[in-house]
């Protein structure tokens, strides 16, 4: 078995995912430290220029150009990656714990029988061995997990875990050629997507929050425009979400999605530890709330008491004006 | 309709957790309660019965003595039977060993269906399912929002994806991990109750499942908690200074932007 290190890049309408570059970033730094060589593989279909986008990013772009791989499926992306694997023989092979890469990534790991971490929010070394950190009980505890170096290992990482950083390597693009054939007891009978410009909440640097207090779904409207400005996305608690005033893909929460962005915002959120569970490891967590005595203020780094109603239409024209400084 | 059902028994989100001295072990409070996302798979496996009579249930959990509770729940609420398999001797931390001998035991019961949560919310892994299809052989499909019985041997699923729904046909037997969103799982009767007292909970031992030797080993774990520690804990809160909302806005601007950085 080689050292090397594979990142998984996953896309989406034709542009790469933040949190695959930020893989591919943390993966030259693990590949220097095992002195060994960092492999971007991007399987789908006419992917060439997301192939020559990632050379500065990696020592290799591996590529698997199908038209059956245009659609992600398990059966055929586990096939094809395992394949890679079989060719390639890496030692650690990191991927995104996203939708996608939580439903093919255990099922790799279960057909080379090797250890798989996921949801890991950090690597660390000690000596030559990879340490790779993991939240557990809704990021009440901390574990650091090492494998047993004789196998491959398999990480997902939660997005916004590491930073880009810029790519200076100068990879070249090896294409592979590898049958793909559908699995017979899968029949697709309809996809429904709604086409939406806007990151997924679970990689947004900006999340704006709402909960009960935000008091409708048409007063969700301010929300978004701050999101908007932001380049974030509307979150929600599940109050929210019970009352249908905004989709279950906006829930953060034990029950709802785990985030974790650069600024977390909550405008009427009381901070329930189910909800606090979805956004504690946010970098910066701001609440705004008008009673003083709210439980999120306990979680948060910065804490406004007042009527979000008043608040918020002033905080976007301030924010506008930051904005207009840059 | 043969339905599986796995489920697991964890801390509630309120249970203590203490970690020992030396970081290398957890102290739970004994506050357990079933995992949140299989209730959705047990009321799911109730639904399908009620349609197709001649169904049968069965619930399966790898754990410890104290697990037999939450079987005994999914028997209240409408299961047929219960197993526990007991992981008292053996590894039950690696997801690969779990799935393993999860999809053992699968195979030695036969099945049609098999359900499971999308997710633990101890270890958070959303690995098991995914991982015993795979030792299985069979197709799964993560986070179904709506599950219908076709005629034809098959099932129509309809599941969350990036930004959207998939609806799929598949052939039995499979593997579905549920979620929030798919059914509103009941609270028991008091008949149910009675009756789960009643039944027993059948133990097996791993040992008579056909898993390999090595994964019953007691150094089968390919992963391995190193320690645990507590999260960083953030600084007391700054509550923004200003009487009206637009000094509080300001306050706050400048703060994100001077002090954090952040924007
Ligand atoms: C098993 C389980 C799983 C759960 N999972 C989740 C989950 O994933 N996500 C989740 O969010 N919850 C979850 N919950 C629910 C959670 O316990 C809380 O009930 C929920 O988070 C409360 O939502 P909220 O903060 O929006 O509403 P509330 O608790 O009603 O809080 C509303 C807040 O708005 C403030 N407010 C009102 N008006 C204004 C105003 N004009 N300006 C400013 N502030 C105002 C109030 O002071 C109050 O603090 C779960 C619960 C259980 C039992
Ligand atoms: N020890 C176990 N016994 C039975 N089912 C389990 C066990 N561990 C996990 N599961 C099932 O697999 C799902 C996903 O668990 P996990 O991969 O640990 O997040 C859970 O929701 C349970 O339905």
């Amino acid at each position: 078995m080689s050292k090397d290190v594979f990142v998984f890049v996953e896309s989406k309408e034709g542009v790469i995912r933040k949190v695959s570059l930020e893989l591919l970033s943390k993966g030259k730094e693990i590949a220097g430290h095992l002195a060994s060589r960092l492999h971007a593989v991007v399987i789908g279909y006419q992917i060439n220029d997301i192939a020559e986008s990632l050379k500065v990013y990696s020592d290799s772009v591996i590529t698997v150009d199908n038209e059956l791989l245009k659609e992600y499926s398990w059966d055929t992306y586990t096939a094809v990656f395992a394949e890679l694997i079989k060719r390639y023989n890496p030692y650690m092979i990191l991927g995104p714990s996203t939708v996608t890469g939580k439903d093919f990534f255990p099922r790799l790991a279960a057909r080379f029988r090797s250890p798989m971490v996921s949801d890991a929010i950090g690597v660390d070394f000690d000596d030559n061995t990879v340490k790779i950190k993991k939240p557990l009980f809704g990021g009440k505890i901390l574990s650091w997990v090492v494998c047993r170096s004789d196998s491959m290992i398999f990480v997902t990482f939660r997005p916004n875990s590491f930073s880009i950083e810029a790519g200076d390597l100068n990879g070249a693009i090896v294409e592979e050629h590898i049958e793909v054939t559908r699995d017979p007891r899968l029949n697709i009978v309809s996809v429904e997507k709604t086409i939406s410009k806007k990151v997924d909440l679970q990689e947004a640097d900006f999340i704006i929050c709402g909960g009960r207090g935000v008091n409708g779904p048409e007063n969700f409207q301010i929300l978004e425009e701050i999101a908007d400005l932001m380049n974030g996305r509307v979150g929600a608690s599940r109050s929210v979400v019970d009352s249908k005033w905004r989709d279950y893909d906006d829930q953060i929460g034990k029950s709802g999605k785990t985030v974790s962005p650069k600024i977390y915002m909550g405008c009427g959120v009381s901070g329930a530890l189910h909800h606090i569970m979805g956004m504690d490891t946010s970098k910066v967590i701001v609440a705004i709330n008008k009673d003083p005595n709210a439980p999120i203020f306990q979680y948060a780094d910065y804490g406004v008491v007042d009527d979000m109603f008043d608040l918020l239409p002033i905080l976007k024209n301030e924010l506008q004006m930051v904005k207009e400084e840059v | 309709m043969n339905i599986l059902v796995f489920i697991k028994q964890v801390a509630d989100t309120e249970a203590r957790i203490i970690i020992s001295s030396d970081n290398k072990t957890l102290e739970i409070e004994n506050k357990y309660v079933i995992n949140f996302f299989d209730e959705f798979a047990i009321e799911e496996a109730i639904r399908i019965k009620e349609k197709i009579k001649d169904s049968r249930i069965t619930i399966c959990t790898y754990g410890p003595a104290r697990s037999i509770e939450g079987l005994r729940t999914a028997i209240a609420m409408g299961a047929d039977r219960a197993f526990l398999i007991d992981s008292t001797n053996y590894e039950s931390d690696d997801p690969l060993i779990v799935a393993e001998i999860l999809a053992a035991f699968a195979k030695k019961e036969g099945f049609d269906c098999i359900l499971c949560g999308r997710q633990a919310i101890d270890d958070e892994n959303a690995n098991i399912g995914a991982m015993a299809a795979e030792f299985l052989n069979i197709p799964h499909v993560n986070c179904i929002t709506r599950l219908d019985v076709l005629e034809n041997g098959k099932v129509r699923v309809e599941s969350e994806i990036e930004g959207g729904k998939k609806v799929l046909d598949i052939t039995l037997p499979v593997l579905l991990t549920t979620q929030k969103g798919l059914n509103e799982p009941r609270v028991p009767f008091i008949t149910g109750v009675m009756k789960a007292m009643k039944t027993e909970i059948i133990t097996i031992d791993p040992a008579s499942l056909d898993v390999p030797k090595e994964t019953l080993d007691k150094n089968a774990s390919k992963t391995i908690i190193f320690s645990y520690e507590a999260p960083p804990q953030r600084l007391p809160v700054k509550i923004v200074e200003g009487v009206t909302s637009g000094e509080k806005a300001k306050a706050l601007i400048k703060a994100l932007r001077d002090d954090v950085k952040v924007i």
